[in-house]
């Protein structure tokens, strides 16, 4: 019979495993309702307490009701003994409820296993931790990755809109306050308007630059007959000479990134920071523009300006206006994420948010994305070689630095530079893990990486061949 | 009250198992708006003094504090600056009150070489017979001499005082008045019980194995995992859960980590980490089931000075995927479903009380709202961002509910204010050593304590369950 199987359950687990079996344990083993659970464990020392009394069970139960105290009704809820609750239960002056908590074979001296019991359970139903419970939320819907994913990115468009609208005018609030949402309608506007009349975007503002840039790095949803348009758009900045190639770019770069994002355009400002992260796991094949504006990126990070031909002062403006705003966001995700960075490469895919990192990710992973990037383009016009060099500097805290990096040189003369912001000095062991995925993230790992390689020393000859 | 109701249903659970169970649906958000705004900062910038704040604090209450004084002492006594004050005239001043305190940690004197002093070892209060109250407007100050309690009050505190210059320079005050309560909205009528659960210093990261199985206790009954079924429905007219500060414990902070060398603590973890975990379980529990919103405190791992914005939603990837989760500003005001609340989580509070003589913390509570400014000692002795425009921490609107978190003991009072404003202030008690919550009803705005015990390996009958003050 169906009701005496989970009695045979609990016999089975309180006697033969010695388990201490709580309401939430039994709820969540069992896979019934919590009320449910309880009454389950109150029929079952009932039953057993009826064929042997002489049965080595020990129960506590919950009871809570009110109690006078200090001039306040307070209510109590209580996790207690069996031969203390009738005590307990003629303290209160009203009992709410009263049930049993959890059985046992031996005698608890208190209450730490429970909790233990409890936690480990729900470690692992940690998903549905609300599935048996007695209280169904109808606001508490997990979000959609994606939705989670744009809603942040609208918020930090909100804050980088403010931050450049407080550049560009007056502060109109305090001199803090994050400015009105109408900013961010008009962007999406902008944007959306912009591709479709083809319009020529120099005239634009800054914001809408920035934007326009993000698009044509991500071209998320836009259709294959906005790349001429674009392709237009893209020209204004980038110079003729690059025109055709990124054309042939953009297209491929289209056909990869259509499928995998479901992004909405009114959240690209952040696109700039994502794109390499994007493009990187798809294995995409990055546009020169798009190289520049990472390495841009990048180097604003090093706190090196690098500026190449085609690059016009329009976007050096914007870069600029971008560094300005990217420093604070930095700042504030580099404290809490560094220590983390290196479990945090391989906590990213399994991850829920989309493969699309959202924008709290740490600036710093853009970092390794955008050398890669180049390294397994193919089809790159510019000559680009990777040659080992040593690099010393003083970091943030005071601290010189030695690394070896991948520098690439390209014709143009601007110098790509790997500079984590933890510098090997600091997770040398922890970047030997790192060795699989090197592959990818050649570039920027390769400082700590070699610091990794060093350590590990292949041969005793290796110990030479390294200069 | 939340245990009438609950004990109103009948006791099912100490009996067989019966096929239905009741589920009960969480009351529906009706109404809610975050009123946090002022407090959030978004750039940045600590070019400016902190002038600028007392400037702009004096101009803001002058015009409420020129009405108070009026409705105290009669239109016909002048209110005059201290420029224009003549020796013996009875007239009443505007004006900001410094406090000068001999006991008060100085950085000047402490790193100053020709009084070669010790630091001075943290004290609970730093009052000392000997301080002196000043008053300064904009363009003066003066001593302040008579039937004013000089160790009551705080710096930074706006008031009109009443009396007139003596031949020493100084002022003799004969009476005294604060800008009181500001105007209040009526509030809205509700036709059914609603709850807001107010916990504060949940402390995850301390160690404390009896505070771990309170909070767990204490999730449980909100989401309605425990209790009999009148209790459980009580739970789900819960509407909203607000933790109010310090949900890690001091000792995550690794104040020791600065001064040990770097090789040393290269690959150490920071305690802080394990901590967050834990409260993005937690956070993840209670937001599966009902709103929550999460403000932070002292040991929190935001920025120090008030307003401390919201924790970054990095920290708890399990918790963020729902939207129920709200990370907050502190101090943080809202209206939820028509009854406005404001609340910080207790820096304000303690650092009165460090410099005044009030013990209570809900008198405190009470004071502050009476000065009408969350907190006044800003930027003085508590760390506060330099505000150039306006001051933030000025009540404009006096709310329902007002609430102060990470108290020694729980408190709750209804006060009344010269235009029958009603306001509920709850002193949330620190939940890490008193395992007490405190349910807020909004519809008879009335706060009753909730607390939770385990049982230990001492014998009391009540030893676990007679915490609370």
């Amino acid at each position: 019979m169906a009701d005496q199987l989970y009695l045979e359950n609990i016999d089975e687990f309180v006697t033969d495993q010695n388990k201490i079996v709580t309401y939430k344990w039994l709820s969540y083993t069992l896979g019934v309702h919590v009320n449910q659970a309880k009454q389950m464990l109150y029929e079952y020392v009932e039953k057993k307490r009826k064929e042997n009394s002489g049965a080595q069970l020990h129960v506590t139960y919950l009871v809570s009701g009110s109690l006078i105290q200090n001039g306040y009704s307070c209510h109590k809820v209580a996790v207690v003994r069996e031969d203390k609750l009738e005590a307990v239960k003629s303290k209160l002056a009203v009992t709410a409820s009263i049930h049993v908590y959890s059985i046992q074979k031996a005698m608890l001296k208190d209450s730490g296993p429970l909790f233990n019991t409890d936690y480990d359970i729900l470690k692992s139903n940690l998903q549905n931790c609300s599935k048996f419970s007695a209280i169904q939320c109808a606001a508490a819907v997990p979000r959609a990755p994606a939705e989670s994913s744009s809603s942040k990115q609208l918020e930090q468009l909100n804050l980088e809109a403010s931050s450049e609208a407080q550049a560009s005018n007056e502060p109109t609030t305090n001199g803090h306050g994050p400015p009105a949402a109408k900013q961010v309608s008009q962007h999406p506007k902008g944007i959306m308007g912009m591709f479709a009349s083809k319009a020529a975007a120099k005239t634009q503002d800054t914001n809408k630059e920035t934007k326009t840039e993000a698009k044509e790095v991500t071209n998320a949803s836009s259709a294959g007959s906005k790349a001429p348009g674009k392709g237009n758009l893209m020209s204004n900045f980038f110079g003729k000479a690059a025109m055709k190639k990124l054309k042939v770019n953009l297209d491929s770069e289209q056909a990869v990134k259509e499928e995998k994002r479901v992004e909405q355009p009114p959240v690209p400002v952040t696109e700039p920071k994502l794109a390499a992260p994007t493009s990187l796991k798809k294995a995409g094949r990055k546009a020169e523009p798009m190289k520049m504006q990472q390495r841009e990126k990048k180097s604003n990070r090093g706190k090196r300006i690098e500026l190449s031909d085609d690059e016009t002062k329009e976007t050096e403006h914007v870069k600029k206006k971008r560094r300005r705003i990217k420093l604070p966001e930095s700042e504030s995700s580099e404290d809490e994420v560094f220590p983390d960075s290196p479990g945090a490469y391989e906590a990213e895919s399994p991850s829920p948010p989309p493969p699309v990192s959202p924008p709290p990710e740490p600036v710093p992973k853009i970092e390794p994305e955008p050398p890669p990037i180049k390294s397994s383009s193919g089809e790159h016009k510019r000559k680009r070689k990777r040659v080992l060099k040593s690099k010393t500097f003083v970091d943030d805290e005071g601290c010189m630095v030695t690394e070896k990096v991948y520098e690439s040189e390209s014709c143009t003369d601007s110098e790509e530079e790997m500079k984590p912001k933890t510098p090997s000095v600091h997770r040398p062991s922890a970047m030997a893990v790192k060795k699989e995925p090197k592959e990818e993230r050649k570039g920027p790992k390769k400082g700590t990486a070699a610091l990794g390689k060093a350590n590990r020393q292949v041969s005793i000859t290796g110990f030479f061949q390294r200069k | 009250m939340f245990s009438d109701q609950a004990a109103q249903k009948a006791h099912t659970l100490l009996s067989p198992p019966s096929v239905n169970n009741a589920t009960f649906a969480r009351v529906p958000v009706t109404t809610y708006t975050n009123s946090s705004q002022p407090f959030r900062l978004g750039e940045r910038s600590f070019n400016r003094q902190y002038a600028h704040i007392y400037a702009t604090r004096l101009i803001q209450m002058r015009p409420f504090l020129v009405h108070r004084a009026q409705q105290h002492w009669g239109s016909a006594i002048g209110v005059k600056k201290l420029c224009e004050l003549q020796p013996g005239e009875r007239c009443c001043v505007v004006g900001t009150l410094f406090k000068a305190m001999p006991l008060q940690p100085s950085i000047l004197r402490e790193i100053s070489e020709e009084h070669s002093l010790l630091p001075q070892p943290p004290r609970s209060k730093y009052i000392h017979p000997d301080d002196e109250l000043v008053l300064e407007d904009e363009l003066q100050r003066i001593k302040l001499n008579g039937t004013i309690n000089v160790s009551l009050l705080v710096t930074g505190t706006v008031l009109a005082v009443l009396g007139s210059v003596g031949d020493d320079g100084r002022f003799l005050v004969e009476d005294h008045c604060l800008a009181d309560l500001a105007p209040q909205e009526p509030v809205p009528s509700l036709d059914m019980d609603r709850f807001v659960l107010l916990v504060s210093g949940l402390g995850l990261g301390g160690g404390g194995g009896e505070s771990l199985l309170s909070t767990q206790l204490l999730v449980d009954v909100v989401t309605g995992q425990l209790g009999d079924e009148g209790e459980q429905c009580s739970a789900a007219h819960v509407s909203r859960v607000i933790l109010a500060g310090n949900l890690l414990s001091p000792s995550t902070q690794n104040r020791d980590s600065i001064n040990k060398a770097k090789y040393l603590t290269k690959k150490a973890q920071a305690a802080s980490v394990e901590a967050v975990k834990m409260l993005d379980e937690v956070l993840l529990q209670l937001s599966a089931s009902v709103p929550v919103d999460v403000m932070p405190g002292e040991f929190d791992p935001t920025n120090y000075t008030l307003p401390q914005q919201p924790l970054h939603p990095c920290m708890f990837p399990l918790a963020t995927a729902y939207s129920t989760l709200q990370l907050v500003t502190n101090p943080y005001q809202a209206t939820i479903d028509g009854v406005r609340f404001l609340g910080t989580s207790g820096q304000n509070v303690s650092d009165i009380f460090r410099y005044s003589s009030m013990e209570d913390h809900l008198e405190i509570l009470e004071w502050t709202l009476r000065v009408r400014h969350i907190s006044p000692t800003a930027p003085d002795t508590l760390g506060c961002y330099p505000f150039y425009k306006t001051d933030p921490f000025i009540f404009v609107e006096c709310p329902h509910v007002y609430f102060c978190g990470n108290t020694p003991s729980f408190g709750s009072k209804t006060i009344h204010g010269p235009e029958d404003q009603t306001v509920l202030l709850v002193a949330v008690p620190d939940f890490s050593a008193t395992q007490t919550a405190c349910l807020v009803n909004l519809r008879s705005l009335a706060c009753q304590p909730i607390s939770f015990s385990g049982f230990g390996a001492e014998d009391d009958d009540l030893g676990g369950l007679g915490l609370g003050n």
